[in-house]
């Protein structure tokens, strides 16, 4: 048998065991953990080098900044890191993770916190669209004319080896989303008019 | 009390063994996670357990005590002291048990903390429950100990130093004033290293070369120091006191005027007047200035090289013999040279093998060898030194134009857990790249210098107030680590990284980028580090014996460290560290004999069958054949025998004794743990 050792005042035990760092009353630890376990990296060994935003092809057009993420990740800032729409202004270019001296993958810590922040129903209206374009086509960017032509021009056949030359594949992409609950997620937001 | 090697107690009733038990808490590293006072309580119905006791800290004063009176009192055979390592801590306990009047080497540790509470530092019981085990298995070999002696042999009264930088330098001299001659080999044609080719040195601005050449002519003349350059240890054997260093001097193709006297020539020799450069018809890159002024195959490094002899660069001569005319009657040069080996006998040695870039190109953000204008501090270094190959005009490389704005890229490959960087701080980073920041400032006017850093590492004294300073002075401080540099058509380059204490990325051109490039162990230093079988930690830095309280010892008895191949540091922390290792090198030179641990093999002649393979199979050469009584039997050589316990695992009579870790021993310790425990 194994027991932990602990102080005998239990909140004091609690209060000395959060080892976060909390500047605000809304802040919860626990959402680092849960950060961490989604993206699959310690995002708590950030040392805010600012390597990924200097890397960032969204930084100098937006207002996104990686590093800034990072930070509030690691002070568990869970309702500021999920309401912000600059959460969605990531291009998931990993150009940050390639170069992280910490071997992070900050990319992954953003799309920690999408995930998240979909569950919450938190979602820029333009990605529910490509979920609808997913499920209508199997496409985030469906073939149209103007591809078709240029395909033929290259020797291609019109339409590329996926759903759309083989259509009859659509049911079963159509039931993955729904098995996840994506595409109710997208009718119920699109249809709030967010 | 002196020890006197004999129990009279133990004399008395030698057949039953009488152990003691003391276990420490060292303050609450091992109180604050196993349950001492159970542990204490099992210790006594440990069979042959006659007493166990606790302390505080065992180690001190009165904890010695306890452990000496207990001697006396019980009639101890052996001692079993549970706390943190036998590294640490085997030497105190020892000289407890002899001061209580044990031979010391009925001392057994039980290590409870490095292996038991720091490991299980959140599991009570189980801690507990594991320290009671170590102590069981421990009382066990106790009780099975015998007395021991060590053995003491003579030191040899010569130093060897390996390694003529700064470090290497400053401690040959160290030696030779303490009265041991002591040989200096040195790979490179000349002496001084990485601090011969620097500038200026911080925070003092004092000029590297103007406080290093005259230590560099001291050490070339001191007739203590024996200087060998372009020399290369090619073999080591023996051990403290007594090691047979094997030394290779790569032909050097130019004869010494001693060398030239030796042969007769008179007057002959290297005068260093450079007629034999002149002639050369052969020009290569000097790769002392990092490839950026040209050398001849016959050659000096740079003007003031230690020795000033010319060296010839036989990948490179074609032999047509121009130098051997130009130098006449001096007679220096022998084209056909042949390397030379011969065998040095010294007591102690030094390792000062030093550092070099990490290859900075294999973090390919940064651009280096891809862009031209992107150099390597050291680069920079022979770039603005007045001795340089720009005579001190700092240029870029592309067009040698003075650049305007230069870029300082801190960090770069340092701080790195990618595996392709360096994960440690290389450490003198940030202090020369301040001062390369002053000197632009202060040569070129209206340069802006950009440092990008991530923290300013100011620790030594008066280093700060620099940093303050080259603040003053007008250096932009950007704290952000660099993300990427892209080079523009006219070669500038644009440094993308964030200003993190804006929160915006910033873009800035500049002319000129230094990348302050992460340092690694120099590619000999591996080697050496074999040769005499020193340790190395994680990073490849050679490792001292310990960090805090012996940082120039090594784990190998007699081997010493200096300067950067133990870790980053600075000159002055160079030479505090030579100037320690030369102490310590010197201490048992001078006392003129060292005690070896008596871990030895021994040969049971009567079992052995003198079948001879073990000879074979000792790494130390320590086993050789003798016929004794008629019989061919194996016969240890002490000194050399290092107790790896080879021999004594294969011989297939279990005719050899491992001293201290005999059969015996081990198997009362493998009875204890699988057959003992709580009832």
């Amino acid at each position: 048998m194994t027991s932990a050792k602990a102080y005998k005042d239990a909140a004091l035990a609690a209060r000395l065991s959060d080892r976060v760092y909390r500047p605000a009353e809304d802040s919860d630890p626990s959402f680092t953990a849960e950060v961490e376990k989604i993206g699959g990296t310690a995002a708590h060994l950030c040392f805010q080098c600012g390597t990924c935003t200097g890397s960032c092809p969204s930084a100098p057009r937006s207002s996104y900044r990686i590093r800034t993420f990072m930070r509030r990740a690691n002070l568990g800032m869970k309702d500021v890191c999920l309401n912000d729409p600059d959460l969605w202004l990531c291009t998931t270019c990993y150009t940050c993770s390639d170069r992280c001296p910490r071997d992070l993958i900050p990319t992954d810590v953003i799309m920690a916190m999408r995930n998240m922040a979909a569950k919450q129903g938190i979602v820029p209206k333009n990605f529910l669209a490509t979920v609808n374009f997913i499920y209508n086509t199997g496409h985030g960017v469906p073939n149209n004319d103007a591809n078709r032509v240029a395909r033929v021009k290259l020797g291609l056949e019109p339409e590329p080896e996926t759903t759309c030359k083989y259509p009859e594949f659509l049911p079963a992409i159509r039931k993955i989303l729904e098995a996840y609950g994506t595409k109710q997620l997208a009718d119920k937001v699109l249809s709030e008019g967010q | 009390m002196v020890y006197t090697g004999k129990n009279a107690a133990a004399a008395e009733a030698p057949e039953e063994p009488r152990i003691g038990v003391f276990i420490c808490h060292c303050g609450t590293n091992i109180a604050g996670s196993i349950d001492v006072p159970a542990v204490r309580d099992y210790a006594a119905t440990i069979p042959h357990v006659v007493v166990a006791q606790n302390y505080a800290y065992m180690c001190s004063t009165p904890g010695q005590n306890m452990i000496k009176d207990a001697i006396a009192e019980h009639h101890l055979t052996g001692v079993v002291v549970a706390a943190c390592t036998p590294r640490l801590h085997e030497p105190t306990f020892r000289t407890a048990t002899a001061n209580g009047g044990l031979n010391p080497f009925r001392f057994e540790m039980a290590n409870i903390r490095d292996q038991g509470s720091w490991v299980h530092m959140h599991d009570w019981d189980g801690g507990t429950a594991k320290a009671k085990d170590a102590i069981r298995i421990a009382v066990a070999k106790a009780t099975k100990l015998e007395d021991l002696y060590p053995m003491s042999v003579p030191v040899e009264h010569r130093a060897l130093v390996v390694g003529a930088g700064i470090g290497g330098i400053q401690a040959s001299m160290d030696l030779a004033a303490a009265g041991i001659e002591t040989y200096l080999i040195e790979k490179q044609p000349t002496i001084g290293g990485r601090m011969s080719q620097l500038d200026k040195t911080f925070p003092t601005l004092d000029c590297s070369q103007c406080i290093l050449s005259p230590k560099m002519a001291e050490a070339g003349r001191t007739p203590g120091i024996k200087l060998y350059t372009l020399a290369e240890i090619e073999n080591v054997e023996g051990y403290i006191g007594n090691f047979d260093v094997t030394i290779r001097r790569h032909a050097r193709g130019v004869l010494t005027p001693n060398e030239a006297a030796a042969k007769g020539i008179i007057g002959g020799g290297c005068t260093g007047c450079g007629d034999c450069s002149n002639v050369c018809p052969v020009v290569k890159p000097n790769e002392w200035e990092f490839n950026m002024a040209p050398r001849k195959a016959i050659y000096i490094c740079h003007a003031q090289v230690v020795p000033l002899i010319y060296t010839i660069d036989f990948d490179a001569c074609v032999k047509c013999g121009l130098c051997i005319t130009a130098c006449g009657t001096k007679k220096a040069i022998d084209l056909e040279m042949q390397d030379e080996l011969f065998t040095i006998k010294v007591g102690t040695v030094i390792l000062a093998t030093g550092y070099e870039a990490f290859p900075i190109e294999q973090k390919k953000e940064w651009g280096y060898k891809l862009y031209d204008n992107v150099i390597t501090s050291l680069e920079f270094e022979r770039l603005i030194c007045a001795s340089g190959p720009t005579i001190g005009h700092l240029v870029r490389p592309s067009d040698g134009e003075t650049p305007q704005s230069v870029g300082f890229v801190l960090c770069a490959g340092s701080r790195d857990n990618t595996g392709i960087g360096k994960p440690y701080c290389s450490r003198f980073c940030c202090m020369y790249s301040l001062k390369h920041a002053h000197q632009v400032i202060e040569k070129i006017p209206g340069c802006r210098a950009y440092i990008f850093y991530m923290d300013i590492r100011s620790f030594g004294k008066a280093y700060e107030e620099f940093y303050y300073r080259v603040q003053n002075e007008g250096a932009k401080f950007i704290r952000g680590r660099v993300a990427q540099i892209q080079e523009l058509p006219n070669k500038n380059l644009i440094v993308v990284a964030e200003d993190t204490l804006l929160g915006n990325q910033v873009q800035i051109e500049v002319d000129l980028v230094v990348l302050a490039a992460a340092i690694q162990p120099t590619a000999e230093t591996e080697i050496v580090r074999r040769q005499f079988g020193v340790s190395c930690s994680g990073d490849k830095w050679l490792l001292e014996a310990h960090p805090k309280l012996n940082p120039c010892g090594t784990t190998t008895a007699g081997v010493y460290l200096a300067g950067v191949c133990q870790g980053p540091k600075d000159i002055p922390d160079t030479v505090a560290q030579a100037e320690g290792a030369a102490s310590a090198a010197s201490i048992p030179i001078h006392s003129g004999h060292v005690e070896l641990e008596p871990y030895y093999a021994q040969c049971m002649q009567n079992l052995c069958a003198g079948c001879g393979m073990c000879t074979r199979l000792c790494p130390y050469s320590a086993l050789s054949m003798t016929v004794v009584d008629g019989r061919t039997v194996m016969e240890v050589t002490a000194a050399k025998c290092k107790g790896c316990g080879t021999c004594g695992g294969f011989c297939p009579g279990g005719a050899i004794k491992m001293q201290h870790f005999t059969s015996p021993q081990i198997l009362a310790q493998i009875d204890a743990f699988f057959l003992g425990g709580e009832q």
